[in-house]
């Protein structure tokens, strides 16, 4: 034989070598959903990894199966649109304060608190020029108040005068 | 062969018309084109947002939720959706920025971080931004493994044990809603909240949201807010000229918008 051949002979081992190998490390679940290979070709598992993780916002409901006279607080209020966990959930662990342990009986993995900062308040209430002046709630399109935390009691946590959960005030026997 | 002026003008005016007629002229041909003449909305399942800037206030609720949503590291300038504000001063200067992607809030007039007398804002506006899952992702195109990909639904995905963070995918979006995740040290991005709205729930960001500037649905749902809006209302969508066919749509941008 010509040993011209030889050249062939190695690209068909490279070759071979190759899809031997990309038969062992590429997973069996590659593949090209829909025959579309621009934008789907992956591995068919990696949909359910994202499909399981695991949901920790749980909602008003939830709290509500303990905390209903909050829930029926807020229901008319001004606030009634604002999740218990956007005021509540406390992003440094430190600052958890809820007195039962809602991870090890509900599976429940934010960390709740309380936090009485202005800062908190001034996030939506803080006064801007082109903040939207108004918002919409199950009564319709109404006026959206805001205050100028310069001049709205500064010093002083909004808490200390306002009940938050009604959006209104505290009573003064309180 | 004689040809006489008559058949020369007839050929070439047959010429003529059979070359301008498009193709795209016969496209209601097609299957599914003529079904979509029948039934306005097709059966292929697809995500899609809605974002109403004229509604938010820039609180940034939604970012605190999202990050502690997808254990995105809350004190790291990292973030799968994040807002910006933009604030045009009555001197026609342009000022943009999102502070640690407003995961606190805006909570004074300080765009740049300095702060600006109410007088000089002529206008301002305030953007959420997240991925906006295109049909055409430039993105995954780019992916050397694989291991970014878009579901028959339509959101873009991370496999993040197939990923092995070059960083091709995060250069390659137009949005910027890429960036490299310190935690799993793989690329990361917004998922519409996948394991959410697969079990029926909405997106974090959507349900922390007091003034509903944010809506998720499926576009072919005629029952879904989201394909209403759309189909019913003014929206517009980010740099449409990158042609990557974004999926999140917008009500009140402006032209200081990028
Ligand atoms: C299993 C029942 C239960 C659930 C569910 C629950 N709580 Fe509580 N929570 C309690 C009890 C009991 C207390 C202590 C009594 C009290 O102060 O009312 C409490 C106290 C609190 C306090 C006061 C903490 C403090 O430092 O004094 C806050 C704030 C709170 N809960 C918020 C929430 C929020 C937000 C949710 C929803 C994510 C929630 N709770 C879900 C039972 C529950
Ligand atoms: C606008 C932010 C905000 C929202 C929304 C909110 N809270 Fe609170 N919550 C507070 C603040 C601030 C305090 C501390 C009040 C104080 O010191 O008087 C508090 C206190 C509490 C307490 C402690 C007891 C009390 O009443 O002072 C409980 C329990 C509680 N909240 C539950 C809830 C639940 C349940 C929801 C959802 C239905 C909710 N909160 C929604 C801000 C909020
Ligand atoms: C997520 C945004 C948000 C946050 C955070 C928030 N509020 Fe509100 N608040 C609203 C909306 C929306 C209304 C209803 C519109 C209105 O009445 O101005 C409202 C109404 C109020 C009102 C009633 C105003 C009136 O005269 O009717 C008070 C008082 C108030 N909030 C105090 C607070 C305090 C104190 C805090 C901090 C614990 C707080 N809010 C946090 C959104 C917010
Ligand atoms: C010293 C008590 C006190 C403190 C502290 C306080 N407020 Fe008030 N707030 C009031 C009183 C009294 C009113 C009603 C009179 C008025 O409009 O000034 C009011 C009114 C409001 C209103 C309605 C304004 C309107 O246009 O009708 C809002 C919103 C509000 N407060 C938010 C806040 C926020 C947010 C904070 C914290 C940054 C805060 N308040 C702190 C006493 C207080």
């Amino acid at each position: 034989m010509s040993h011209a051949w030889r050249p062939v002979f190695v690209v068909l081992a490279v070759v071979a070598a190759i899809v031997v190998m990309r038969v062992i490390l590429v997973p069996s679940d590659f593949t090209a959903k829909d025959g579309d290979y621009k934008y789907q070709w992956h591995r068919l598992s990696a949909e359910q990894v994202s499909k399981d993780f695991t949901v920790k916002h749980r909602g008003r409901d939830f709290c509500g199966q303990c905390h209903p006279n909050h829930i029926e607080k807020m229901k008319d209020s001004g606030h009634q649109n604002i999740q218990c966990e956007n005021c509540h959930v406390m992003y440094e662990p430190a600052k958890k304060s809820h007195p039962i342990n809602l991870k090890e009986d509900f599976g429940y993995l934010l960390n709740i608190g309380i936090d009485r900062s202005r800062e908190l308040c001034k996030r939506c209430h803080a006064e801007l020029s082109y903040r939207p002046k108004t918002y919409t709630s199950s009564k319709g399109t109404e006026k959206f108040k805001q205050i100028d935390p310069t001049k709205h009691n500064p010093g002083i946590e909004c808490a200390m005068c306002h009940d938050v959960h009604s959006a209104g005030f505290k009573t003064a026997a309180k | 062969m004689s040809l006489s002026r008559r058949e020369l003008l007839k050929m070439g005016l047959l010429a003529v018309c059979g070359t301008v007629i498009p193709l795209s002229a016969l496209e209601i041909l097609k299957p599914e084109a003529a079904a979509s003449l029948i039934r306005p909305y097709s059966e292929h399942k697809r995500w899609a947002f809605v974002v109403d800037t004229t509604k938010c206030v820039g609180c940034g609720m939604c970012v605190k939720a999202c990050k502690l949503e997808n254990e995105i590291p809350f004190n790291i300038d990292v973030q799968r959706t994040w807002v910006e504000r933009y604030v045009q001063l009555k001197n026609g200067d342009v000022l943009i920025d999102s502070p640690h992607g407003a995961r606190n809030g805006y909570i004074k007039n300080d765009p740049q971080g300095k702060e600006i007398n109410e007088a000089e804002v002529a206008k301002g506006i305030f953007v959420p931004k997240l991925c906006n899952q295109c049909e055409k992702p430039s993105c995954v195109q780019v992916c050397p493994v694989g291991a970014t990909y878009k579901t028959s639904d339509g959101v873009v995905l991370v496999d993040k044990g197939w990923c092995i963070g070059c960083g091709y995918c995060i250069n390659n979006c137009p949005y910027l809603a890429r960036f490299f995740s310190p935690v799993t040290n793989t690329a990361d991005k917004c998922t519409f909240c996948y394991h959410r709205i697969t079990k029926g729930l909405n997106t974090a960001c959507m349900d922390a949201c007091a003034f509903g500037a944010r809506k998720i649905g499926m576009l072919n749902d005629p029952n879904s807010e989201v394909a209403k809006i759309i189909s019913t209302e003014r929206v517009s969508v980010l740099k449409p000229e990158y042609g990557n066919e974004p999926q999140v749509f917008y009500i009140g941008l402006d032209a200081i918008v990028r």
